[in-house]
């Protein structure tokens, strides 16, 4: 059995809208190997999101979804049912979103939450369930687990919440979870806190992790591979080294120097990735960053270049002609922006 | 120092009546948003100031602006005392106060195009005699902050997030100000267009001697682009000094966790750094703890921080620092 506990293979899913029809991710490939910390990060509208929301099928019904294989666990998820799937939500898969004030339901307590998934997935009696919740509770730092159970979400902080929207999602030991910018929503040093106490949990429970953000600060600091996605469409992959210190896409390149680092002393310049991300409704032929980028050849805009190794069995993959020797051969040289 | 200073505030406060009502029966309780904040700007720097949710940041900027009526102390503007100052007297500062705002969607009205918006207080501050002029002038700041010719007619709607924020600046730009505040300015773009507008921000600052008070939660874009940085928590300044001081030689243990807190974008050194993880949360403004604020969560608190609310010490060099335990 392979390694790898997530496999997506050329998902694209599109959403019809009343102006027609909007690519939110074209074709992507994907793994995700058991028990690591995946990193997935783009900017706003890049198909982060909607890639896992595909997986999980948790979109809305404008959606279409269509991969050529997507499998879990070993396990094809495009011939499982709706009702297995949602068997499988919650168990094997952990959720985690945003906004932690939306994702919980304002009207029932948060025992009665966390206990759901126990006693669904479980088959937990109400007693087993409670002692399993206080458990998790205490687990995710939450002081005095059993006067909290009994309170309702407006209760509780920010910070406090999203503890708790964590020990839902770990309550059945998954063996995925996946997070959708977990801490954005959060100050700094709350952003702390949760992020330590998702590392913590990640080695407790040995639970793949799946964290999608668009800050580079949280990938640095959390995760040992990374994916950076744009325009629906992977742009580099490989381990968090290769990306921060080797980057080989010009869009990671830029992403890097467009961040101010609290650590540094001298006044550099910033340098700004030029213009805006592509409109996904009339997406562009080629690679979806020919528009911004400073090195864009003829071949860029004309077709769509293949995520290859930039070593091979180094892992470490990007999605741009500049690394394909073909690019140079078909006498295509650099052509100014 | 004081003497260049174009903008002081004095022991400024601003607090809010909050109503509650509990089973048929109201009160009004205090909200201290702002507490006796101190501190001045220099004519041409950048003050920012930081802080998490809450913390009164943005509060400050807009009590300066008079957008608030302060609850007490007194905010000097190049020499004048504009706290107390009638609407009519104030008309003159509006021009050379103005302000950017976080979110580019709601800041700039849906039913104006940008001609309109851009157009309007040039007119009302007679900054252009007639509309020939207004015209041109609008273009020229359009070009200015990296926009078209044919953008001049358009609706906000049409707009991204980034040029939106473009639009705000244009329209704080068309006043020729002397003083801006930016209240996070780049917090709802992408991190590709955050380092457009900051860098935008900058330029004019070169070019026309621009003044601000950035007000932000990113310590890493404030690092940037500041001379001069204030932490507020919880209502109170509770250090400010220069840049570089203040990253370099922080003395006050709540800014020491803030900024240990940051992620930062360099795996080697995320891994080998020591974090400072705080506990809790951010108590209620409603319900502040007595002395300092920070006490609750701090590792270095003494029994007088329960008692006294400390005050904010020159340590050297125009470094202040409001600590009865400060790090060595």
């Amino acid at each position: 059995m392979s390694g790898h506990i997530l496999e997506i293979q050329n998902l694209r899913t599109d959403f019809s809208i009343a102006g027609g029809i909007v690519r939110a991710v074209r074709g992507i490939d994907l793994f995700v190997d058991r028990g690591e910390f995946l990193g997935v990060v783009g900017e706003s509208g890049c198909g982060k999101s909607v890639t896992m929301l595909s997986v999980m099928r948790l979109l809305s019904e404008n959606a279409t979804v269509r991969a050529d294989r997507l499998a879990f666990d070993g396990r094809d998820l495009l011939r499982l049912d709706h009702k297995k799937m949602r068997r499988m939500l919650g168990d094997e898969i952990g959720m985690i979103f945003q906004d932690p004030m939306t994702s919980l339901d304002p009207l029932y307590t948060i025992g009665n939450q966390i206990m759901e998934p126990l006693k669904i997935h479980r088959k937990m009696s109400g007693h087993e369930a409670r002692k399993r919740a206080v458990e998790m509770l205490d687990l995710v730092g939450i002081p005095s687990p059993e006067q909290r159970l009994k309170q309702y979400p407006h209760e509780f902080s920010g910070g406090m919440r999203q503890r708790v929207m964590i020990a839902i999602a770990m309550s059945c030991n998954p063996k995925l979870l996946i997070a959708d910018e977990p801490t954005t929503a959060l100050d700094v040093t709350i952003q702390a806190q949760i992020l330590e106490l998702m590392k913590d949990m990640q080695e407790k429970f040995s639970a793949a992790t799946l964290l999608i953000t668009h800050d580079l600060g949280v990938i640095a600091s959390t995760c040992s591979r990374v994916v950076v996605m744009y325009g629906g469409l992977i742009m580099e992959s490989g381990d968090v080294e290769d990306i921060f210190y080797r980057p080989a896409h010009p869009y990671t390149i830029g992403l890097l120097s467009s961040i101010s680092d609290a650590a540094d002393t001298g006044k550099k310049k910033l340098s700004p990735i030029p213009g805006s991300p592509p409109d996904l409704m009339n997406p562009p032929r080629g690679c979806p960053f020919t528009a911004r980028c400073d090195f864009a050849m003829r071949i860029c805009a004309a077709s769509r270049p293949a995520l290859a190794e930039t070593v091979p069995g180094s892992g470490h993959g990007v999605a741009c002609w500049l690394r394909d020797t073909r690019a140079k051969l078909d006498g295509t040289g650099v052509t100014a922006r | 120092m004081t003497d260049k200073a174009i903008l002081k505030t004095e022991n400024l406060r601003m607090f809010f009546d909050i109503r509650t009502t509990a089973l048929g029966k109201g009160s009004v309780r205090q909200l201290k948003a702002v507490n006796d904040v101190s501190f001045s700007i220099e004519k041409g720097r950048t003050f920012g100031l930081v802080g998490e949710s809450g913390c009164g940041k943005t509060t400050v900027g807009r009590a300066i602006l008079k957008l608030y009526r302060a609850t007490g102390g007194r905010v000097i503007y190049d020499g004048t005392d504009i706290t107390d100052m009638s609407e009519r007297d104030f008309f003159p500062y509006r021009r050379k106060m103005q302000m950017i705002f976080q979110d580019p969607y709601t800041s700039l009205d849906p039913r104006q195009p940008v001609s309109e918006i851009i157009g309007a207080p040039l007119t009302l501050h007679r900054l252009v005699s007639n509309n020939a002029e207004r015209a041109d002038r609008v273009r020229e700041l359009i070009h200015m902050v990296g926009l078209k010719d044919d953008h001049i007619n358009r609706y906000p709607h049409e707009f991204s997030g980034g040029q939106r924020q473009r639009i705000g600046i244009a329209r704080a730009l068309a006043m020729m100000p002397e003083f801006i505040v930016c209240d996070e300015p780049i917090s709802a773009l992408d991190v590709s267009i955050q380092a457009q507008i900051i860098n935008i921000l900058e330029e004019f600052q070169e070019r026309f001697g621009f003044t601000y008070l950035f007000i932000s939660h990113d310590l890493s874009v404030v690092r940037h682009i500041s001379h001069d940085v204030g932490v507020m928590y919880l209502g109170s300044l509770v250090e400010a000094a220069a840049v570089n001081e203040l990253y370099g030689n922080m003395k006050h243990p709540y800014t020491q966790s803030l900024l240990s807190a940051v992620p930062i974008a360099d795996p080697a050194a995320a891994r080998g750094r020591k974090r400072i993880i705080l506990e809790g949360d951010v108590p209620s403004p409603l319900d502040p703890p007595s002395g300092c604020p920070f006490r609750t969560r701090c590792r270095n608190a003494l029994p007088v921080c329960a008692q006294e609310h400390p005050n904010l010490t020159d340590i050297g060099g125009g470094h202040v620092v409001a600590c009865h335990n400060m790090l060595v």
